[in-house]
């Protein structure tokens, strides 16, 4: 059997190793990636940036454990964004229970990330105060349209029990017209129905945050102008981690965050490099088996 | 290498390793892991759908006597179970025409709005195409707007098969099918993205949170 034909029919355990050394050498011995923010990413960073002070964010949180490297960063990053610029923050879940454990641990660790730097009571994240956690209610489509009349009617308590009603944050943030932007961070079709029901019948901008398999179809809605901007993957999380980094850094909040997503950089690099090589030479060796057979 | 002390981290550690076990191939640790995720994720889920939904929403209302008419719905929605007894499982057609009048009736005005009319919009070229944004300067966006349109009308072209292609329809069609190439390799690259990033995330958690050999 010729080189070529032994490649061709190379077992695929050979290539999983190579892979999996690929990945993994550099989380070893890492070196160094600064991400460089793309268009997407640096509209939706300015667009939460210069939000008008009574606007609160909105985080919708429609991913689940399995794309958690890609997409939990994001939920930090804009959770820290949004923190440093004392924006008021609404988290809720509307496409699974499972959302709802990523959700509580995202708000509870950048919450105490800050808190760890406060000097006063003004200074600090307060629960219920600068942000709430809805948690997750159902039916899908009634939740989407009801929050944009009441949100204490979709979500009578939030994810702890506690009376929605009573919550001091709750004033400001009663329905999607005290809502600056809507960011979806999803793993599905949720962004979609984000747009079709909450940006038809309300207005409401919409950014999203999504998984690197479901880019191509988003860019459609990034390209009209339907979404604000846009997180890609992995990477897009590095990108707003970037910027989220330069800015605390100008405002004097040089804390040394943890950057899951930029961590990961040089081994997403590594491996982009092996898949690029493992194309030329599969192709190379299907020409080359294909002339000799011809 | 500082192992981890929490049994916890030990259980994921040793599960993520099973799932890993099916790359060598099919074996009883793999489908014991498989097994234990199904049937965790369901009872989370009724779990949760009993305490958060069923008991506030119906039980509760209901037994203090406020909201009586929830029993009727809560009838309508047990005809799901119905599909279990052959006689009478035709009453399961009653919640699904609800569910599905409801969310037809929802969905497709504005659907036709986010997916048709704001999507052919974005085709049309008019001056602020070429306007200066934080995207690029207007030269290079309005270059781009016109190879969007050029694409969407080739696309489209290659799909039509109502007519035979041929004499214009055929260069405009091939035109189509590289959008379509293009298109598939971006989707591929962004996919190849997306699981490496996946199995990044769980060689972090083994290398840092499991074995202790990272910071």
């Amino acid at each position: 059997m010729k080189f070529w034909d032994r490649l061709l029919a190379i077992d695929r355990r050979w290539i999983y190793i190579v892979i999996w050394l690929v990945v993994m050498l550099p989380l070893l011995f890492p070196f160094k990636i600064r991400p460089i923010a793309m268009p997407p990413v640096i509209r939706l960073f300015n667009y939460i940036d210069t939000m008008p002070e009574d606007k609160a964010l909105l985080i919708s949180i429609d991913y689940t454990p399995d794309t958690e490297p890609e997409l939990h960063p994001m939920a930090y990053a804009l959770l820290r964004h949004a923190f440093a610029n004392r924006t008021k923050v609404g988290v809720l879940c509307v496409n699974s229970v499972m959302s709802l454990g990523l959700g509580e641990n995202a708000v509870r660790v950048v919450a105490e990330e800050f808190n760890s730097h406060a000097t006063t009571n003004a200074d600090s994240i307060i629960y219920g105060r600068d942000v709430v956690f809805w948690g997750w209610s159902t039916p899908f489509v009634t939740v989407l349209l009801g929050m944009g009349e009441k949100i204490t009617n979709v979500f009578p308590v939030d994810y702890y029990g506690a009376a929605t009603e009573s919550l001091p944050i709750t004033p400001y943030i009663k329905n999607y017209d005290d809502a600056g932007i809507l960011v979806t961070i999803a793993a599905s079709s949720v962004p979609q129905s984000w747009i079709t029901y909450a940006q038809v019948q309300f207005g409401l901008p919409i950014g999203c945050g999504i998984t690197a398999v479901s880019a191509a179809d988003y860019y459609v809605y990034l390209n009209s102008g339907q979404f604000t901007g846009m997180l890609a993957g992995m990477k897009g999380a590095a990108e707003y981690e970037e910027l989220v980094e330069q800015k605390l850094m100008r405002e004097d909040k040089d804390w040394g965050l943890r950057r899951k997503a930029t961590e990961a950089m040089s081994s997403q690099t590594a491996a982009h490099i092996a898949i690029m090589l493992f194309i030329i030479i599969g192709n190379v060796a299907f020409f080359a088996t294909r002339r000799r057979k011809s | 290498m500082n192992l981890a002390t929490d049994p916890w981290v030990w259980i994921a550690a040793i599960l993520t390793l099973a799932v890993f076990s099916f790359l060598y191939r099919e074996n009883p640790f793999y489908r014991f892991a498989e097994h234990l995720f199904v049937g965790i994720a369901n009872g989370y889920i009724i779990t949760f759908y009993w305490h958060r939904i069923l008991v506030p929403y119906l039980f509760n209302p209901v037994f203090h006597g406020q909201k009586l008419w929830l029993i009727a719905i809560a009838i309508v929605g047990a005809f799901y179970f119905t599909r279990f007894i052959p006689k009478i499982s035709w009453l399961v057609r009653i919640p699904i025409a609800v569910v599905l009048g409801y969310g037809a009736g929802a969905s497709i005005p504005r659907s036709v709005d986010a997916n048709i009319l704001q999507q052919v919009k974005a085709t049309i070229i008019t001056r602020s195409s070429f306007a200066d944004t934080i995207a690029g300067p207007g030269w290079q966006l309005g270059i781009w707007a016109i190879v969007i349109a050029i694409g969407v009308i080739c696309t489209i072209t290659y799909f039509f098969f109502s007519a035979q292609q041929k004499g214009i329809l055929k260069p405009v069609s091939r035109i189509g099918i590289i959008f379509v190439m293009v298109g598939f390799g971006a989707s591929f690259g962004y996919t190849v993205m997306a699981r490496i990033s996946l199995f990044i995330g769980r060689l972090q958690f083994l290398l840092r949170d499991w074995l202790g050999v990272i910071q």
